[in-house]
């Protein structure tokens, strides 16, 4: 099995803050990963270097065997990546659904939108019935035509991710997708999200909710000060010494459990 | 009267061309051009020199065109990696630049004198008829510049530059290179802002480095700001009012017998009033900006 | 070489403290306030209108310097923070609306007709073949007393040193007790006198006429990028810099280029040499010269 994402030593400082330290993992095409770690870890920072968001100093990313590092967003994401945004940020001025079919691929030039050929009445159809079908799947359908920015912070992020999925990605890297978004809605989220995996995508999902991550993900990346401390399953987070030291500290009751001394 | 009316008319039309042009590139893709009557001067200097060198009106307007959008071309790559404000002041750098160049080349522009005798565009018909025929043209490129946008900004290449207006990041994110959108909303805005120059050259008879002062380019800023930026009709109504308010006052002027320092005055100062309180009471203009889903 | 020195210094102290003053308030304000040239043209005028009342020159240049001043902190408390609420390109916009009005109200109540303060009957200075005249030397003075004292207000007082907190940092600046209204107003004001100041010298050493503000706004705003938006001593070097490439353009004999002699660049594209350095630097220097800081444009 082939990655669709590799980091090696990927380093990344900002100003004297060095986030990243010597960064890898490995993504194979079909699975469902979740990257984990402490805040500061430097998820976030990972997420946008891969998309093109932020140049790392050292290290290659690689997508499908071709390094991306350097490569401007807009070139990561014709290479069939998509992302979300931890705190989306919608246009006031266009609605749901004009968003939702702004992030679609199907392009058809100035020329022919002037001319309206009948190719281009075809695709502006096809565009807006796939568009209102994913914002069904999403739960969105009810304010598709309200201005994007006026609508919850939760739907919001429900609204990125329809938008990522209209492009069709073969890679999709989500940005803490629960956060914010209703308790009840959760259950409907992650068997969207499984069922768009069976559909061949790949998915890597920053997150903080280990419910989600158990139910969701078929394995776990952790990251602690800019480098990978863990990769397993989700059953094994909660004995693996290094996750526990990474999000409590070395001193924490839980590892000397784990290590049988007393505490 | 009647003949005043449509004088105001004409010029109406031909100020809508620049305000619609202006605002596909503002008021849609979110580009600040501060220098965009460079444009029409552009078109309205194409227009004079190559109609007095003989050649037909078509040909000038044409040439107009494709010289103000390489010219849109250069200043979008300027934009490539400046905030909106920078860009703003560069784009009226360029003008000025534009202006200057004008203002010096006597062998081609005129100098400061300009270009007189520009030839008519209907010299079948002299008078009351060829005025009419006249404002018949200008009111029939209005309503194609109109129609236009309104295809443009509809359609993915509209939900494209709208979106990069509001959230850039977004869009890169969808995989929309953001230059090339900014450079083809300017072009659009240039192309449709020529055609008004050349238009004015042949109503007025006349061209000079005046039509390219920075003073004209914030007359149009003004006429879309109240018209409603980012809506196509509230900025031709802006226009029309701009220009209604543009020519009472010399008419004005020569009825109540006022200086002309004082008349020039009271022109800036009420256009600035007007913009300043639309600014403060109702930021998105007479008609604002629609915000609806595509049917 | 000392004529050129001359028209150098010159030119200098004429965009300088404008371009200084808009530097000082930008980073508080961000956004352009192409309003502020027409405070330069407001206080060349008030100079004028106070010294027709009777008043001496120095009087009257304070009093215009404290009258501009307040102007400007009354414009950005009542129009320019109500607009920014609507976003930096919204403020600009208003920025130019109150050009519009302070051009109007001067060409209503002075005319468009050239003004020259009291005639001075003193003549010109020579030095070998330079000339200079009282009131040129009275302007580059006052230039660069005026930036030797808004470098000790900034660098040695207290005062200057919560504006330059304020300046780099407001959130952080008012966490650690600095009071931001009365910085933000006290810059306001410092950058209306900066202005009125510099419209004054500049009507001094030219004439005092409305179009006085708009003629200065491409230069000014081409030192103040040049030397860093933010930076007022940088916006001193720019516009230095700025005068040296214009009256270098137009004095040196470009003969060698097209293999003539006395090839000269007409003296009327003298202003298009600031716009091209303005250009220059937007496109590969937009923080200004000075920026040693790596960012994302």
């Amino acid at each position: 099995m082939s990655a669709i994402l590799r980091l090696h030593d990927v380093c990344k400082s900002f100003g004297g803050n060095h986030v990243l330290t010597g960064l890898n993992f490995q993504v194979y095409a079909g699975e469902i990963v979740g990257l984990l770690g402490p805040n500061g870890c430097g998820k976030s920072t990972v997420l946008n270097a891969i998309t093109g968001y932020c140049a790392i100093e050292r290290g290659v990313i690689e997508i499908d065997g071709a390094a991306v590092n350097g490569l401007a967003a807009h070139r990561i994401a014709e290479r069939g990546v998509r992302r979300t945004f931890q705190l989306p940020s919608m246009p006031a001025r266009m609605t749901v659904m004009e968003t939702v079919m702004a992030a679609s691929v199907r392009a058809h030039g100035l020329m022919s939108t002037l001319a309206g050929w009948g190719a281009t009445r075809r695709i502006e159809r096809e565009t807006r019935e796939r568009a209102a079908h994913l914002l069904d799947e999403l739960l969105l359908t009810k304010v598709a035509d309200l201005p994007a920015a006026s609508i919850s912070g939760g739907q919001k992020k429900l609204l990125g991710i329809a938008c990522a999925l209209m492009g069709h990605p073969t890679l999709l890297l989500l940005d803490e997708p629960m956060a914010g978004v209703h308790p009840n809605l959760r259950a409907e989220l992650v068997t969207t999200l499984k069922r768009i995996n069976g559909q061949g995508v790949t998915l890597v999902i920053i997150e903080h909710d280990m419910h989600f991550i158990a139910e969701t993900c078929s394995r776990c990346v952790v990251l602690d000060k800019g480098r990978t401390v863990a990769d397993c399953l989700p059953a094994e987070l909660e004995s693996h010494e290094s996750v526990v030291e990474a999000y409590l500290g070395r001193k924490s009751p839980l590892n000397h459990q784990a290590a049988g001394t007393p505490a | 009267m009647s003949s005043f009316v449509l004088h105001v008319a004409t010029l109406g039309c031909i100020y809508a061309l620049l305000a619609l042009g202006l605002n596909f590139q503002a008021g849609f893709a979110g580009l600040l051009n501060f220098g965009f009557v460079v444009f029409a001067g552009i078109g309205a200097y194409a227009s004079a020199i190559l109609s007095s060198h003989g050649y037909p009106a078509p040909i000038g307007i044409a040439i107009g065109v494709v010289v103000a959008m390489a010219i849109g071309c250069a200043m979008a790559g300027l934009g490539r990696n400046l905030a909106a404000d920078y860009w703003a002041i560069a784009t009226l750098a360029v003008a000025e630049l534009i202006r200057t160049v004008a203002l010096n080349e006597d062998w081609l522009t005129g100098g400061a004198q300009g270009i007189s005798g520009v030839r008519p565009l209907f010299p079948a018909r002299a008078g009351a008829g060829g005025d009419l025929a006249f404002f018949a043209l200008a009111l029939a490129m209005t309503a194609g510049a109109y129609l236009l946008y309104a295809r443009l900004s509809q359609g993915r290449f509209g939900r494209a530059i709208r979106l990069m207006r509001e959230e850039p990041a977004l869009a890169t994110s969808f995989g929309y290179r953001l230059v090339p959108l900014k450079i083809k909303a300017t072009m659009a805005g240039a192309a449709v802002a020529s055609i008004g120059g050349s238009l004015l050259a042949h109503y007025m008879s006349f061209v000079g480095p005046d039509y390219m002062l920075a003073s004209e380019t914030f007359a149009v800023w003004t006429m879309v700001m109240i018209g409603g930026l980012g809506n196509s009709r509230g900025v031709v109504l802006g226009a029309l009012l701009v220009e209604a308010i543009y020519s009472a006052v010399p008419f004005a002027k020569d009825y109540f017998d006022i200086g002309s320092d004082i008349a020039g005055a009271v022109r800036v100062g009420t256009i600035g009033c007007a913009l300043l309180a639309c600014l403060l009471l109702r930021p998105g203009g007479m008609i604002p900006e629609r915000i609806r889903s595509p049917r | 070489m000392l004529q050129f020195l001359v028209d150098v210094l010159i030119r200098t102290s004429d965009i300088m403290l404008v371009a200084v003053g808009l530097s000082v308030v930008y980073s508080l304000v961000r956004f352009p306030n192409v309003a502020h040239v027409q405070y330069a043209m407001l206080g060349a005028f008030a100079t004028l209108g106070l010294t027709r009342a009777g008043l001496p020159f120095a009087l009257a240049l304070a009093g215009s310097c404290a009258g501009i001043g307040l102007v400007a902190v009354v414009l950005n408390t009542l129009v320019f923070r109500r607009l920014l609420r609507s976003g930096s390109s919204i403020a600009m916009i208003g920025s130019l609306a109150i050009s519009m009005i302070l051009i109007a109200v001067v060409l209503g109540v002075a005319g468009s007709r050239p003004w020259r303060y009291a005639p001075t009957l003193s003549s010109p200075l020579q030095v070998g073949t330079t000339v200079i005249s009282i009131d040129q030397l009275t302007s580059i003075a006052c230039g660069v007393g005026c930036i030797g004292l808004l470098a000790v207000l900034l660098f040695r007082t207290n005062v200057g040193r919560s504006m330059r907190a304020m300046s780099s940092n407001p959130a952080l600046a008012a966490a650690t007790g600095v009071d931001g209204a009365r910085v933000l107003n006290g810059i306001t004001f410092l950058s209306g006198v900066l202005a009125a100041l510099g419209g004054t010298m500049l009507g001094l050493t030219e004439t005092v006429h409305v179009g006085l503000g708009s003629n200065l706004l491409l230069p000014v705003f081409a030192a103040a990028i040049l030397g860093g938006l933010g930076n007022p001593l940088g916006a001193a070097a720019g516009a230095l810099l700025i005068s040296i490439a214009e009256t270098l353009v137009t004095n040196v004999d470009f003969g060698w280029v097209v293999g003539g002699s006395d090839v000269y660049v007409p003296v009327t594209y003298v202003s298009a040499a600031s716009f091209v350095i303005l250009l220059v630097a937007l496109l590969f220097k937009p923080y200004g010269i000075f920026d040693r800081e790596v960012r994302r444009v």
